[in-house]
């Protein structure tokens, strides 16, 4: 009887496996997804008008599109946008037909004017299109001019905060746009949760519904996650990646390294805050730095040794343009000894009666982004004589008024990325001597704010790169105002047999197609 | 009676006032420009002038002692601001909030009181015992033991190793029960301390070893006469702690994401939520006074014969 069972079942194992065995599909087939749980650290919800979305960006991004997305290199691609052209200071556009919004109004020139100026009304017009430029040419084309005569206006139009709304709906109570999903149920700082398009105009997602859960805290979101209550964790702190259960519970998606973590440095402050105006002590910091020791032990392994502050790949950079710096110990020495800052009977390095002591501050995003790189450099900058103060904030606040502002420290610990298709973004609004962010500090001013000045104002794309390059190079190499240390994914933490479509800006993975392996 | 609710409540108009200033000037002087930080969070570029115009909309470029009497006018007509980061009135916002936190401060006040009072008396009566040591061991741990840290080893043993519970919030009075559990045994473990303290020190007083030498159950000298001696300190600790446990469910409410006033807070601190950040403060102040205010009264209802000044029972 117990063998004619087995028989029974083999036959049941056989039979269910052969329509995959006639069609040679492998078996670990991907499927649809019926509810996809996905936990986020916090709900930015706002209800105020002025505002560019109504709720976390990653959740609205389900719902409102954008003009354009980043490809794979961060260069805009289409969405809204079918075609665009730039030429004599004029944008052209030409928008995708058959587009319609949730509430079955037709996505044309007039929709699409309307809802960029919305931005106009916004709290940051940071697209700066001229609003009296608007000239509707067609039902599917129009033509607007930047305020500021700039060529990169649809490379910012790739941020998530210039999708495009519907003026029709209360875009803070209920969102009207194109997306791939509608707004289901919102329950202010717990969940938001969305269900299929069946109308979308694009490819159907892959899952029927999604919610978003909002938990602060990042070890909850872990447990979270182990206690199958969640799906997926969306952000992925180091420490948490430092105590993921080694039973393969829990799975680790990543995406090309992206996020930088390097040292800004202070290069215009006041005693006893000036000691890096010498360019030798920022070189002799930037050999000490063991780099493939702090990529092994941190990130899980996944960080790698950075160059610059933009990765290779991005808007096809390159990495020619930069050299980095070796981990050479005996260089560092002998460059702070050329500096003047000679060796003590402690090991400790002084001129003239003042010790060689610098104050880094980590703080940004937070403590527990970056810990324990602090103080793995503190002991690395002590081996070559480097007295270390150490500060850890975690209140942006606090850095930005205390620290950044008032130039009251040596170093400044950052983990960040660039995370706008605009390729001056970054380095415009961290080194520009005018930098509207607070790092008047670290802005090395001079040279560099003409090169991204012209880049900004560069009427080609290919002029723009060229001259982001520059920039970099400046910023990285010569004046050293940041020293790169490593480059890192964007992390997601999963259950097995889940297939997530990883990308290098968190804000636009697409959940949607998040399928499950059979 | 009337006199003392009159003077009691005429000194608390002061001492609110007071406060709120306090708190503003606090708020205010915190570094942080609660704009910039809104901005930035955004991740979109903005000029100075962007930021300007949104200090003038949002009153932030007035002086501080101006905004002060600003939000004092407006709050006569029970208009606490509104939320820079949502953009939602303040009051509105603790509506929303409040229940929650209330639910669990209540809960968790109401168990930790009556777990303290039969912690503090069994360590008290039977002292010297492997009861009592193990006990007052137990309340030694959990007034050392940080809550976060308990919080989370409640969630890995009672969600994660046994699933009895969730981790994530569905608006169910089940989502209450760890948030309390870890609440009450911080807080039971602070006050019994006192009662034990208290117990022991009027047990060896002349009047109970009287009473002792009377031949009076143990029951009734405890019921009879050390309760009823031990009360007015306690109320007064009690009062204290309904207080700190309103304030103090913060890190809980974070936790066990919980969506109350302490998450709000927390959150308002992070953002400068300046308006949100105040009306915490008043809110605050008021639980604190009103606490105060229900246990000199208490006292003085229970023990009329005590003297009292203008700062309650003496």
């Amino acid at each position: 009887m117990n063998k004619f069972k087995q028989l029974l079942g083999v036959s049941g194992v056989l039979a269910a496996s052969l329509p995959a065995l006639i069609s040679g599909v492998p078996a670990a087939q991907a499927e649809d997804i019926q509810q996809l749980r996905i936990a986020v650290k916090k709900d930015r919800y706002s209800v105020d008008p002025k505002k560019f979305n109504f709720t976390t960006r990653r959740p609205a991004g389900q719902i409102v599109e954008t003009a354009v997305k980043p490809d794979e290199n961060f260069i805009p691609q289409g969405v809204l946008f079918e075609t665009w052209d730039y030429k004599d200071g004029i944008y052209s556009i030409k928008l995708r037909e058959g587009i319609k919004f949730h509430d079955g109004q037709t996505f044309d020139a007039k929709a699409a004017i309307d809802g960029l100026k919305l931005y106009d009304q916004g709290r940051s017009d940071f697209l700066q299109i001229d609003q009296d430029s608007f000239d509707q040419t067609g039902p599917y084309t129009f033509t607007f001019k930047s305020e500021i005569n700039s060529s990169l206006v649809i490379e910012n139009m790739t941020h998530r905060g210039a999708s495009l709304f519907s003026i029709n709906g209360e875009r803070a109570e209920n969102p009207i746009g194109t997306g791939p999903y509608l707004l289901d149920s919102y329950k202010p700082k717990q969940s938001i949760s969305m269900k299929r398009n069946a109308d979308y105009w694009g490819d159907a997602p892959k899952v029927e519904n999604i919610t978003y859960h909002f938990i602060a805290d990042d070890q909850v979101r872990l447990l979270a996650l182990q206690n199958k209550e969640v799906d997926i964790v969306a952000e992925v702190t180091p420490q948490m990646l430092l105590s993921l259960p080694k039973d393969g519970s829990v799975v680790v998606h990543q995406s090309r390294p992206i996020r930088y973590v390097a040292l800004l440095t202070n290069l215009h402050g006041k005693a006893p805050y000036d000691t890096l105006k010498d360019k030798r002590v920022r070189e002799a910091l930037a050999y000490a730095i063991n780099r493939e020791q702090l990529a092994q032990v941190l990130f899980n392994g996944k960080g790698v040794v950075a160059k610059g502050i933009l990765p290779d790949w991005m808007f096809g950079l390159g990495d020619k343009h930069v050299d980095g710096f070796d981990y050479n110990t005996q260089k560092a020495e002998a460059l702070l000894d050329e500096a003047g800052w000679t060796k003590g009977s402690n090991g400790m390095r002084s001129k003239d009666g003042k010790p060689l002591k610098l104050r880094l501050v980590a703080a940004y995003p937070n403590v527990s982004s970056v810990r324990p790189m602090p103080e793995l450099l503190e002991q690395m900058f002590r081996t070559i004589g480097i007295d270390i103060e150490l500060v850890q904030v975690d209140d942006s606040g606090v850095y930005d008024d205390t620290y950044l502002a008032t130039g009251e420290a040596d170093l400044y610990m950052e983990f960040a990325s660039n995370n706008n298709a605009d390729p001056t973004y970054l380095l415009y609004n961290l080194f520009h001597s005018k930098t509207p962010w607070g790092y008047q500090y670290t802005a090395p001013g001079g040279k560099l704010d003409t090169i991204l000045d012209n880049a900004r104002q560069a009427q080609s794309r290919e002029e723009v790169i060229e001259l982001v390059r520059e920039a970099h190079r400046e910023i990285v190499q010569t004046k050293l105002a940041a020293i790169p240390i490593l480059m890192v994914p964007n992390f997601n933490l999963s259950r097995p047999g889940l297939s997530i479509p990883m990308f290098e800006h968190a804000d636009w993975i697409d959940y949607g197609q998040v399928t499950q392996t059979k | 009676m009337k006199p003392f609710v009159f003077k009691r409540t005429l000194s608390g108009i002061p001492t609110l006032f007071g406060m709120t200033l306090i708190g503003f000037l606090i708020i205010g002087l915190t570094p942080g420009d609660p704009i910039e930080m809104e901005l930035r969070r955004l991740g979109v570029s903005f000029t100075a002038e962007q930021v300007e115009a949104l200090r003038v909309e949002y009153g932030l470029d007035k002086p501080l002692i101006q905004r002060y009497f600003i939000w004092l006018l407006d709050l006569f007509r029970l208009d606490l601001g509104t939320s820079i980061a949502s953009g939602r009135p303040v009051l509105e916002l603790f509506k929303e909030h409040l229940p929650i936190t209330a639910t669990l401060s209540v809960l968790a006040f109401v168990s930790s009181l009556a777990l303290s009072l039969v912690l503090g008396t069994v360590t008290a009566v039977s002292q010297r015992t492997s009861v009592s040591t193990s006990l007052y061991v137990l309340t030694m741990f959990l007034v050392s033991v940080p809550s976060f840290w308990l919080a989370l080893f409640l969630l890995a043993v009672f969600a994660l190793g046994l699933g009895w519970f969730k981790l994530l919030h569905f608006g169910n009075a089940q989502d209450l029960i760890l948030p309390v559990i870890t609440l009450t045994l911080g807080n039971a473990a602070v006050m019994s301390r006192l009662v034990r303290e208290r117990i022991i020190a009027v047990m060896s007083e002349d009047y109970i070893r009287l009473a002792i030498t009377k031949g009076l159950s143990r029951r009734t000298i405890l019921g009879r006469h050390v309760l009823k001696s031990i009360l007015p300190p306690l109320i007064t600790n009690w009062a204290i702690s309904f207080g700190s446990l309103l304030g103090g469910s913060v890190i809980i409410e974070n936790i066990f994401n919980l969506p109350g006033l302490g998450q709000l807070a927390l959150q308002a601190i992070a953002e400068r939520d300046f308006a949100i950040l105040q009306a915490y403060l008043l809110f605050m102040g008021l639980v604190f006074f009103l606490a105060n205010f229900a246990a000199d009264l208490t006292n003085h209802w229970l023990m009329p014969q005590l003297k009292e000044d203008d700062h309650g029972v003496r």
